[in-house]
């Protein structure tokens, strides 16, 4: 939908044009094939929570966002562009009216950020008959990426499948051949434990028990790891987010397991946003993901630093999926030259993104409609005095299989 | 068999967290038949406070005293300020709205000068590490949290029932306006009692916070397994709140160990029999009111 503009020259254009002819002929040209496309700006609706348990993740997404957009002068295919954030409080029916503000009422060209799978899935059928762009960047549920994939949901982040499945694989050959697991009961636990199970299982690996932990809140994790304990299995893998990552990992520490049973997650449990309020209970902590703080590439050096001085904390993985989020949108402003009005164009476009992203190469995948992206295994380590996640190895390019064929 | 133990242990761990909560929300309501619906905001709050002294002067106890000293007083002047300007039977709704009000605005206020990061808290270093029980390490600090526990409900019970304070307080609990007949500051009590339950609110946050940490959205969560504990034991009474949170702790660490999947649902489940056989809790000041 398009504002009708009136008829004629407003103030500030008038200003603008003034301005333009006295600082050169040749600017007008030029200018006048900027502003022909759109005058408008472009806008975003960023939809992510911002309170409750996942506040953190809304916050770094947001501030990924805009600072990419800051760093291109935020504008991009001769538009200007705008940010509208709105809080899904992490409840897919709050989700679901705000999505229809940004879209109905705030005319928004884009939708992004969704932090939870949950709410992924609960704005699928509305995207897909809205005929709206939802750049998801980071709820991971696979299915988005397979048996529920349409044409109008693009992720800049991870599938559930991607991290996981190499570890498996790794984790037999490098760690233990018999593991316990445990995680969240909800779709994206599930995902995480599946795609893990299958490389490791299909290598011969023996699964000695599983434990399916209650979401969101899992209150006091000490009968959770008291069944461990109980076992005592020489490998333990996990996933876990926000405040319980700090939790399990905290108590697996109390407990004194950190020392004697090695915990083998994925990354999301040991990452910066965690990491610091785990403190010691995570050292040694093996993790797989498309990103670390300690990536030695110029981009990510930079994005880093950049990073923390900007916000005066280390990044984590969630501020680079707003960064690359920002950028992916800023690429398509561009190969369209500003004109948002055709969607199926957009997406002919989607297709072909790729670039480098702090996490290393990036190359959204037209099949799965998400990244194809290195997967780093991490340990964490005291470096200068804090921990991080130092990559002890780059396990190469994973793209998501776009069935269930591999978990 | 070994496990069974030290699950029971991991129970009474969590319920002691719980009774000192639950005393403190069911001392507010004996006396002043007001729900407190912001404490879970005065455990937050007292957590963080905890967190910052200890940050401040590497000192536990001294957290563990001055936190509830502090969060007291705020409670105090809540007290004195506004609350007392809506008891009474027929504002029960405005007590609830106020009080809800106050936790979301607590909420915010926490959240905006802590930042919505996770935060934990270390366990002094007296009481950092395990001990060897049956066959496994069991951590020293949830030791600690079952005597912390058992001593705040010691000093409640002979300070309720030997003591003359208590005696005032078992007095307002039957009748609070013959009470202020005989010559009793009645405002006072009752801005004390609100003081003193939030501070109960605070210590409990102190003492949950190597524990279960700090982060927004920590506060709900306990206030909900608080209000349950206090539906199952009965409102208004001691007892009811420590057999209330042994029942709940309970249902919690044993539905984890062989119901995960349903471990909230069970809590639930228990609330909703009681409920449901014995509306006003099981040792509640029944019938009273």
């Amino acid at each position: 939908m398009t504002k009708e503009k009136p008829a004629g020259f407003n103030r500030r254009e008038l200003l603008q044009a003034t301005a333009t002819v006295a600082a050169g002929y040749t600017a007008v040209p030029l200018l006048a094939a900027c502003s022909s496309s759109d005058a408008r700006p472009a806008k975003i609706g960023v939809l992510l929570p911002y309170s409750g348990i996942y506040a953190v993740l809304g916050e770094s997404i947001t501030e990924g966002i805009r600072m990419y957009l800051d760093e291109i002068g935020n504008q991009s295919g001769g538009r200007r562009i705008e940010i509208i954030t709105e809080d899904s409080q992490m409840m897919p029916d709050v989700a679901q009216q705000k999505a229809r503000k940004l879209v109905e009422q705030d005319e928004v060209d884009f939708v992004a950020g969704i932090v939870s799978t949950g709410v992924l899935y609960g704005l699928r059928d509305y995207f897909d008959s809205a005929k709206k762009l939802l750049i998801c960047a980071n709820a991971g549920g696979n299915k988005i990426s397979r048996e529920l994939r349409t044409p109008y949901i693009w992720r800049t982040s991870f599938s559930n499948w991607q991290p996981n499945w190499p570890l498996g694989d790794w984790a037999y050959k490098n760690v233990a051949q018999k593991v316990f697991m445990s995680a969240p009961d909800y779709g994206a636990g599930h995902n995480m434990v599946d795609a893990f199970a299958n490389s490791f299982q299909a290598l011969g690996g023996q699964i000695l028990g599983m434990q399916f932990t209650p979401f969101p809140t899992m209150g006091d994790p000490a009968p959770f790891i008291t069944e461990i304990q109980g076992l005592d299995p020489p490998m333990v893998f996990c996933f876990y987010s926000g405040a319980s990552a700090v939790a399990f990992v905290q108590s697996y520490g109390e407990f004194g397991l950190t020392d004697n049973i090695p915990l083998v997650c994925a990354g999301f449990t040991v990452e910066e946003d965690v990491l610091p309020a785990q403190g010691t209970a995570a050292l040694g902590a093996l993790s797989s993901l498309h990103w670390s703080l300690l990536i030695d590439n110029p981009i990510n050096k930079r994005f880093t630093s950049a990073y923390k001085n900007r916000t005066g904390k280390d990044a984590n993985v969630f501020a680079v999926q707003g960064y690359d989020t920002g950028r992916v949108i800023a690429e398509l402003l561009i190969a369209v030259q500003g004109d948002t009005s055709d969607v199926s164009r957009m997406i002919d476009y989607l297709a072909g993104i790729s670039f480098d992203s702090p996490r290393g190469p990036f190359n959204l995948d037209s099949q799965s409609q998400n990244p194809s992206q290195h997967i780093y295994v991490r340990r964490v380590d005291e470096v200068d005095g804090a921990l991080h996640n130092v990559v002890i190895e780059d396990l190469g390019a994973f793209t998501d299989p776009g069935d269930n064929s591999l978990g | 068999m070994e496990t069974l133990v030290i699950q029971t242990l991991n129970g009474l761990v969590f319920s002691m967290l719980l009774f000192v909560m639950a005393a403190g929300l069911s001392l507010i309501f004996g006396q002043m038949d007001v729900i407190n619906l912001a404490h879970g905001a005065f455990y937050l709050l007292g957590g963080y406070i905890g967190f910052t002294m200890i940050r401040q002067y590497e000192n536990y106890w001294l957290a563990l005293i001055i936190a509830p000293v502090i969060v007291g007083t705020i409670g105090f002047i809540i007290e004195y300020a506004i609350l007392r300007r809506i008891y009474g039977r027929h504002h029960h709704l405005n007590q609830v709205l106020f009080t809800f009000g106050l936790a979301l605005v607590a909420a915010d206020l926490i959240r905006w000068n802590w930042g919505s990061y996770v935060i934990t808290v270390a366990a002094p270093p007296q009481l950092q590490g395990q001990v060897p029980f049956l066959g496994i390490q069991f951590p020293v600090y949830r030791l600690a949290v079952i005597t912390f526990g058992l001593t705040i409900g010691a000093i409640l019970w002979i300070g309720i029932e030997r003591t003359r304070i208590g005696m005032i307080l078992r007095a307002g609990v039957s009748d609070a306006k013959l009470l202020s007949g005989f010559g009793v500051n009645i405002q006072l009590v009752f801005s004390g009692v609100f003081a003193m339950g939030t501070a109960l609110a605070a210590l409990a946050g102190v003492i949950g916070a190597p524990i279960h940490s700090l982060y927004p959205g920590l506060d709900f969560e306990i206030l909900i397994l608080t209000l349950a504990v206090v539906v199952v034991g009965g409102l208004g009474t001691l007892k009811g709140a420590f057999l209330g949170s042994l029942l709940i702790g309970m249902a919690d660490t044993f539905g984890k160990t062989f119901l995960p999947e349903f471990a909230l649902f069970l809590i639930f489940a228990v609330m909703a029999s009681v409920l449901i056989l014995r509306p006003s809790g099981l040792w509640g000041l029944r019938g009273q009111r």
